[in-house]
């Protein structure tokens, strides 16, 4: 057998590994048994494309700017992202009122409201299958020794950008074998004056050392 | 009729792994992801075997309550077996929206959440919906963080909504909680929540053997001795 490089022998892990994920997804636990979810995994340009769109949300939603910040790095190197969406009209019959609706043919006969992140009102128990699988496509990942996080802003954007069709909500899941977990501690994506600066702005009082001071500047 | 020493044992040892493993799938449940790292989720642990049937008789009243909660009858009889039921809450999706504007309620901004009316508290409702869809997800993943558990363990596991829904019924969970879910867990050789058979509400093991071995066994031993 030739001798196989670590590059080639990693991509293809995670090719595989990817794979196991949307079969745990697939198979994971479910309410009433049905299993409605649809999985996608998405090619390198679709993620570039979702990575500007967060980005350009900038002033809109701080947060979804800096997720594109992230995954213009996190494309750098190996990684997947896995995105798993479902319907929002329920099928359950359970008539539980957690949509709001007394029953779920009131919920399926409800307007349906638009809008860039999701299609609502959804049911309860079809986003509880669906965070389940998500769930369980982490676990596998985890299992596997893959860097791992669960995203929905990158979701939504791929939801607005239609890289998932026949949905009306989503969720992703995204996975690296980049040599540094990439997931967490993401503080490079923050300049420090603004995270002073928004502290400042969030917690006012956190500098204070007596209540009673009139401190108005 | 006495029972062997040692199966006395297996059975006191049994009842102890299932207190154990209750605990780890708590563990599991509370350290999974929650949506934004902020805390919502608290898992209680039902071990006590007067406690489950409370737990019982509540999910079975509650059949009576909307014509299309019929199976809550079946699902009392399966956590009758149970050994413990860890009941999951969501203590953020009445009061506290993510404020994302995700619109997965239907509602565009969270501020229209936060206005909705709630539907109220009776009989035939179960959750006090709108809730924030996004909040209450959270459940799924600490649903998931039991299962997995579970399933490493090798302990056999139920999901029960019902449970969930009579567990708030009776109080038993802090009360801002909007939405509940149950895990009713079982360490025998048999799992008692699965391959149920129909009309289990009426045929069961409880009943069988009321039935054949109380009833029926003293009979045929009267008559026949």
């Amino acid at each position: 057998m030739p001798v196989r490089e670590m590059n080639e022998l990693i991509t293809s892990g995670l090719d595989r590994a990817v794979e196991l994920m949307a079969v745990a997804a697939h198979n994971s636990f479910r309410f009433s048994g049905r299993n409605t979810i649809k999985i996608v995994c998405l090619a390198k340009e679709d993620m570039e494309e979702i990575a500007e769109f967060c980005y350009s949300l900038g002033d809109m939603s701080p947060l979804a700017a800096r997720d594109g910040r992230f995954m213009v790095e996190l494309i750098k190197e190996p990684c997947a992202l896995m995105l798993i969406g479902d319907k929002r009209k329920s099928d359950f019959n359970y008539n539980c009122g957690a949509c709001g609706y007394r029953t779920c043919a009131e919920l399926n006969k409800a307007e349906e409201t638009e809008s860039l992140t999701a299609r609502g009102p959804s049911c309860q128990f079809k986003n509880i299958n669906l965070n389940i699988a998500a769930n369980a496509a982490a676990a596998m990942a985890w299992r596997l020794g893959l860097h791992c996080r669960v995203f929905s802003t990158l979701a939504f954007a791929a939801f607005a950008l239609n890289k998932i069709e026949g949905v009306d909500l989503a969720t992703s899941v995204s996975v690296s074998v980049a040599k540094q977990d990439p997931y967490f501690d993401r503080h490079k994506y923050w300049t420090k004056e603004h995270w002073d600066e928004i502290f400042k702005k969030e917690f006012p009082t956190f500098t204070r050392g007596f209540i009673g001071a009139n401190e108005d500047e | 009729m006495s029972i062997e020493r040692s199966l006395k044992q297996f059975e006191e040892d049994r009842k102890q792994a299932v207190k154990l493993a209750a605990r780890l799938l708590l563990a599991s449940g509370t350290t999974s992801p929650r949506v934004g790292g902020v805390g919502e989720c608290t898992i209680h642990i039902v071990e006590d075997e007067c406690d489950i049937e409370d737990l019982c008789q509540k999910v079975e009243k509650m059949a009576a309550d909307n014509k299309r909660w019929d199976f809550f009858k079946r699902d009392a009889a399966m956590l009758r077996d149970a050994d413990a039921v860890l009941i999951i809450t969501s203590l953020r999706c009445v009061t506290d929206p993510a404020d994302i504007n995700c619109n997965m309620c239907g509602k565009l901004t969270c501020e229209y959440l936060r206005e909705a009316e709630r539907l109220p508290d009776e009989p035939g409702v179960a959750y006090p919906g709108p809730l924030c869809i996004f909040r209450a997800n959270n459940i799924a993943y600490a649903i998931d963080g039991i299962v997995s558990q579970a399933r490493n363990l090798g302990i056999d596991y139920g999901v029960y909504w019902s449970a969930g829904a009579a567990a708030m019924r009776m109080g038993i969970v802090p009360k801002n909680t909007g939405f509940c879910v149950a895990v009713a867990i079982s360490v025998t050789e048999k799992s008692p929540f699965r391959d149920i058979p129909l009309k289990y509400d009426e045929i069961n093991e409880t009943t069988m053997n009321d039935r054949i071995i109380k009833r029926l066994w003293p009979q045929f031993r009267s008559i026949y001795s």
